[in-house]
């Protein structure tokens, strides 16, 4: 289609068709883009022609690329230092094994079972090695974990895991060649001076209508992306540290992330989400379920088998060591992010890509209801006594118009 | 008579009116009343930690705003009264309240679904009536 807005008309209605089913199923923004996105190319490819969403298009590319970057960084930036500097042994042990553990397994079985080519495997291993921050948070919050130790304990392995998914994918597939050098370098220099200089910088010449704040992120963010790539790296790599580095500044001016949320999920998301929908191939899945089993299954069972022991050994009980492990096996952003960079670099075949991805939607899912309905540790939840736990968010209790929180 | 009564309240007609009646009576029968609000899941399966950030800033303001209605209109009727909110399944937590809470009587608003609805789903109302450990007053 070369009228580009009614193109942006068409991506646009569909976010707003997401939108609205999200509302009535109470499901993320996110997963229904991803599904409408996936209908669409089906339903549109049919009847117009396969090209006529126009995923592959360059303004198309560009949102949804800018959408990823920058919701890696708000991802980043939502990782609390104060809880981290609590339980950095725990969170690194846990994260690390979470990590490490469905990389490998995954890798082996996409390998091993399915007979795929090197590249494919290693990619299978990245995508399939996250952890979702988001997922759990949300659980969290609901549940009321999120002020306990043990909840707080949960979020700061699955920054951890992250870490780890975001290193190995910008790492991984670079050619480590006198560019890759270039890059760790300036990485280094930025990386350093990002958090002294951009407090300072806000404060100076900060707080105005002109929005310097989001343009000098955003500069931040394309400059080092556009580093990255030049090394063959991926640009979410830089943006995710980026966001871990002004964690402790820019992530706790809930003026300044309220501002870069509504850019992010009012434009750049929904390209990003509904375009890694539109490359899922429905017939490619329909055709062979059981390459999606095999992904799904290896990612829970090396979850289980690395995460397990590892929050074992910091003395929880049984149950509680099976809702942490459940949590760890959660998986959606970071897992659609590594598939896409995969399809756009070659590595893996659209037919690959769809059954990662419905892999990875799988694990957003299932593991979540099988600790909530099975392992939930109600003992844990405030001194729980059967009575809905307190949460983050004011519960106000109001007596003759004196509010008690 | 009745010595604690609970009020479920989602700002609906329906619920302004079980409100009214439960402050009517407390008022009358010199009892103690409480309103219960129950707060919306937040979006299951978010992409990022802002989303869900985002959707609990607004179920909060949303029951901000109610409980300042709830609160204003006790304040017209010159009742003492606790504002309770509380997250989980509307029927569960209700029904749940009022048994921990050990109240004797139970006011809901009447929502007006189709008849087709209400057989299909039962409503919220009649699913209350059905478990409710005390009696239960459905306003309209």
């Amino acid at each position: 289609m070369e009228n580009v807005w009614i193109l942006a008309a068409v991506w646009v209605g569909l976010a707003l068709v997401a939108t609205l089913v999200a509302i009535w199923l109470k499901i993320s923004t996110a997963l229904s883009e991803i599904v409408v996105g996936t209908v669409a190319q089906l339903i549109i490819g049919v009847i117009v022609g396969p090209n006529a969403l126009g995923s592959s298009t360059a303004w198309v590319s560009f949102l949804a690329g800018t959408g990823a970057i920058v919701l890696t960084f708000l991802a980043g930036a939502e990782l609390d230092p104060d809880v981290f500097r609590l339980k950095w042994k725990e969170a690194v042990v846990v994260g690390l094994a979470g990590f490490g553990a469905p990389f490998l397994g995954a890798a082996a079985a996409a390998r091993y079972v399915l007979g795929w080519d090197v590249g494919p495997s290693w990619l299978a291993g990245v995508a399939l090695s996250t952890t979702s921050v988001a997922v759990v948070y949300a659980v969290m919050l609901e549940l009321g974990f999120n002020v306990t130790e043990y909840g707080k304990a949960i979020l700061a392995a699955c920054f951890v895991n992250d870490l780890g998914t975001v290193l190995a994918l910008g790492l991984i597939f670079s050619p480590f060649t006198l560019r890759t050098l270039v890059f760790v370098l300036v990485s280094a220099v930025v990386f350093f001076l990002l958090p002294i200089v951009t407090p300072r910088f806000f404060r100076r010449y900060g707080g105005r209508v002109s929005e310097l704040e989001t343009k000098f992120i955003l500069l931040a963010l394309f400059g080092m992306g556009g580093v990255a790539l030049w090394a063959g790296s991926e640009p979410v790599l830089p943006a995710y540290v980026i966001g871990m580095l002004l964690a402790g500044s820019v992530g706790k001016d809930h003026l300044r992330i309220r501002r870069l949320r509504t850019l992010t999920f009012g434009l750049l998301t929904p390209f990003y989400f509904i375009r890694a929908g539109s490359f899922v191939s429905v017939p490619a899945l329909a055709a062979a379920p059981v390459v999606f089993s095999v992904l799904f299954f290896a990612k829970m069972v090396s979850k289980m088998l690395g995460v397990f022991p590892a929050v074992k050994a910091f003395r929880y009980e049984p149950q509680e060591t099976m809702y942490y492990t459940l949590m760890m096996s959660t998986g959606l952003t970071f897992g659609t992010i590594s598939a896409l960079f995969g399809l756009s670099h070659g590595i893996i075949t659209p037919g690959q890509y769809s059954h990662l991805v419905a892999a990875v939607i799988g694990s957003a899912v299932i593991p979540t209801l099988i600790a909530n309905a099975l392992f939930m540790p109600v003992h844990l939840r405030g001194g729980d006594t059967g009575e809905p736990a307190p949460t983050a968010a004011p519960r106000e209790v109001v007596r003759g118009g004196t509010d008690h929180v | 008579m009745y010595k604690r009564i609970l009020v479920a309240y989602d700002g609906s007609d329906g619920a302004r009116a079980a409100l009214k009646q439960g402050i009517a009576l407390a008022d009358a029968l010199e009892a103690e009343i409480s309103c219960l609000m129950v707060e919306e899941h937040l979006p299951h399966y978010a992409a990022s930690i802002s989303e869900v950030k985002a959707a609990k800033e607004q179920i909060d303001e949303h029951f901000r705003t109610l409980a300042k209605q709830a609160r204003d209109l006790a304040a017209l009727g010159g009742i003492d009264m606790d504002v309770i909110v509380r997250q989980g399944h509307e029927v569960e937590t209700i029904v749940n309240t009022a048994k921990a809470g050990h109240f004797d009587l139970l006011v809901v608003g009447y929502h007006g679904h189709s008849a087709i609805f209400g057989r299909i789903m039962g409503s919220t109302a009649q699913s209350i009536v059905r478990l409710s450990p005390c009696p239960v007053l459905l306003a309209k």
